[in-house]
């Protein structure tokens, strides 16, 4: 993979005189993006550019460390002093499959620390890389325009009521209503689908021995309570009755026992449902961060 | 849809819930002196078996004539008269044999003969005279009584116990406690 990276000095706002913040805008790029110099210059046309490719493979450690906002400060500060700036704003951009990361980091060459970092997932759209950039770059320098917003919202639907998503919760409660646990499975949540099936499974087993049991029971009552009032031989009588009476003591346990397990089979499987439908696919409700106007000192 | 499933679920759950029917526990065979207890016969009883008989017109009924003790009696008796009524107007006696418990059972030859009034009304005895064996313990099969069929209707037979009798070796009397007729339906 190869590594871009671009120094852009930033130098204030023209308007504001040299009272305005400036910023050393570093960008690290594992692919390359075309066009980015002239979209950040074209999107800040108020603002004066400096470009030097100058300084390579800064700050790509930072996660490494325990407390990633005060790691660097002494190369902040330095970076700080030699070009005279007061803040640096760091964007890595790495790419994975059809989705990106921009990783926005802005240090106060002050005091050397991490004082703002966001970090987007996005999936790709037309000029997505380029505009999200230019859409945090915009959010620390305090400007935004309507049409970067537009761009970004051009990846979502108008009508997500017409949205037709591969996996649906309904579809995972309908599975668990056929198969306990598939619906969870279908979910990727492979635990719950393994424990649903096997608790599901359990109860029906439990539920059909019983039954079968009962079933058992039954025919041998009927079949000793024939016998029983077909003969008249009082041994007979003794030994069929004891007989159809113990049977009968079984068909009443084993009735009550197969009731008790269809009851929490039918518990089970229905609840099954209801969660393979509360746990289902859902899609990322976090596809974008909403835009805030201002700036969140990033915790740790 | 999901719906509709869950109560074809709960339906099949309801009916094998209550497909698994309960079955009454009704034991009333005139030879089980628990069943006769129950109904407040008490042994030991004169009893008819079966308690009740369908048949058609101009077939044979067989009524088997039972004394029933109780399990773990261990009275003996030694002779017996029994006098029965049957329906003559539905059934006509055809003849009377020994039933199993004082012949084979016992391997012994009691004397066995009995009287009828040419009406309705049938008088058995039986003695062991044997030296050999000249008394019998439990519940038994005295006599077959055989009818033949005349007519239709539903009609019962039973024991007259103010006529009845057992004896012990000793001729003493044995305490007729309880006696229970048997319906006859003719088609």
């Amino acid at each position: 993979m190869q590594n871009y990276i671009w120094f852009i000095l930033l130098i204030s706002c023209l308007f504001s005189m040299s009272q305005e913040p400036t910023y050393l805008v570093l960008n690290h790029f594992d692919q390359e993006i075309p066009e980015a110099e002239k979209s950040l210059i074209k999107s800040f046309n108020n603002s004066k550019f400096e470009f030097n490719e100058s300084i390579k493979n800064i700050f790509l450690d930072l996660d490494d460390f325990d407390n990633p906002a005060s790691s660097h400060m002494d190369i902040i500060k330095e970076l700080g002093a030699e070009h005279k700036v007061n803040f640096i704003l760091l964007n890595k951009i790495e790419h994975n499959d059809d989705r990106f990361v921009l990783d926005g980091l802005l240090f106060n060459t002050r005091s050397g620390g991490l004082i703002h970092r966001r970090k987007i997932d996005l999936k790709q759209y037309l000029n997505g890389q380029i505009n999200e950039l230019i859409m945090w770059v915009g959010n620390t320098l305090g400007v935004q325009q309507k049409d970067w917003q537009e761009n970004r919202e051009s990846i979502l639907f108008s009508d997500p009521e017409e949205i037709e998503y591969e996996k649906t919760p309904m579809g995972a409660a309908i599975r668990s209503l056929i198969v306990p646990g598939w619906g969870q499975a279908y979910s990727n949540k492979k635990v719950s689908s393994k424990v649903w099936f096997g608790v599901e499974a359990s109860l029906s087993l439990a539920f059909i021995l019983s039954y079968y049991n009962y079933d058992i029971s039954v025919t041998n009552f009927l079949k000793n309570s024939n016998s029983y009032n077909t003969t008249d031989d009082e041994k007979l009588v003794s030994k069929y009755r004891s007989e159809a009476e113990s049977d009968w003591t079984n068909h009443i346990k084993y009735s009550r026992l197969a009731i008790a397990l269809a009851s929490a089979t039918g518990t089970g499987w229905v609840s099954n449902s209801i969660h393979a439908w509360v746990f289902g696919p859902r899609p990322y409700t976090n596809i974008y961060q909403e835009w805030g106007s201002s700036s969140k000192l990033e915790e740790g | 849809m999901k719906i509709i499933n869950d109560y074809k679920i709960l339906g099949i759950i309801v009916f094998i819930a209550f497909s698994c029917k309960l079955y009454k526990k009704e034991f009333d065979n005139p030879v089980d002196y628990k069943a006769n207890s129950d109904l407040g016969i008490n042994a030991p009883a004169l009893v008819f078996y079966p308690k009740t008989q369908t048949i058609n017109v101009n077939e044979t009924l067989i009524v088997e004539s039972v004394i029933v003790f109780h399990e773990d009696s261990i009275q003996a008796f030694s002779g017996a008269h029994l006098r029965v009524h049957f329906p003559n107007q539905l059934i006509k006696l055809d003849t009377i044999v020994p039933g199993l418990f004082i012949t084979d059972t016992s391997q012994s030859n009691p004397l066995f003969t009995y009287t009828f009034d040419g009406n309705n009304m049938i008088d058995i005895y039986t003695y062991f005279l044997s030296e050999s064996k000249y008394f019998i313990e439990g519940t038994g099969h005295i006599a077959d009584i055989i009818f033949t069929a005349l007519e239709g209707g539903v009609d019962s037979l039973y024991y007259d116990l103010d006529y009845c009798e057992i004896i012990n070796v000793y001729d003493d009397e044995i305490s007729i406690l309880g006696k229970r007729g048997a319906e006859v339906k003719i088609d």
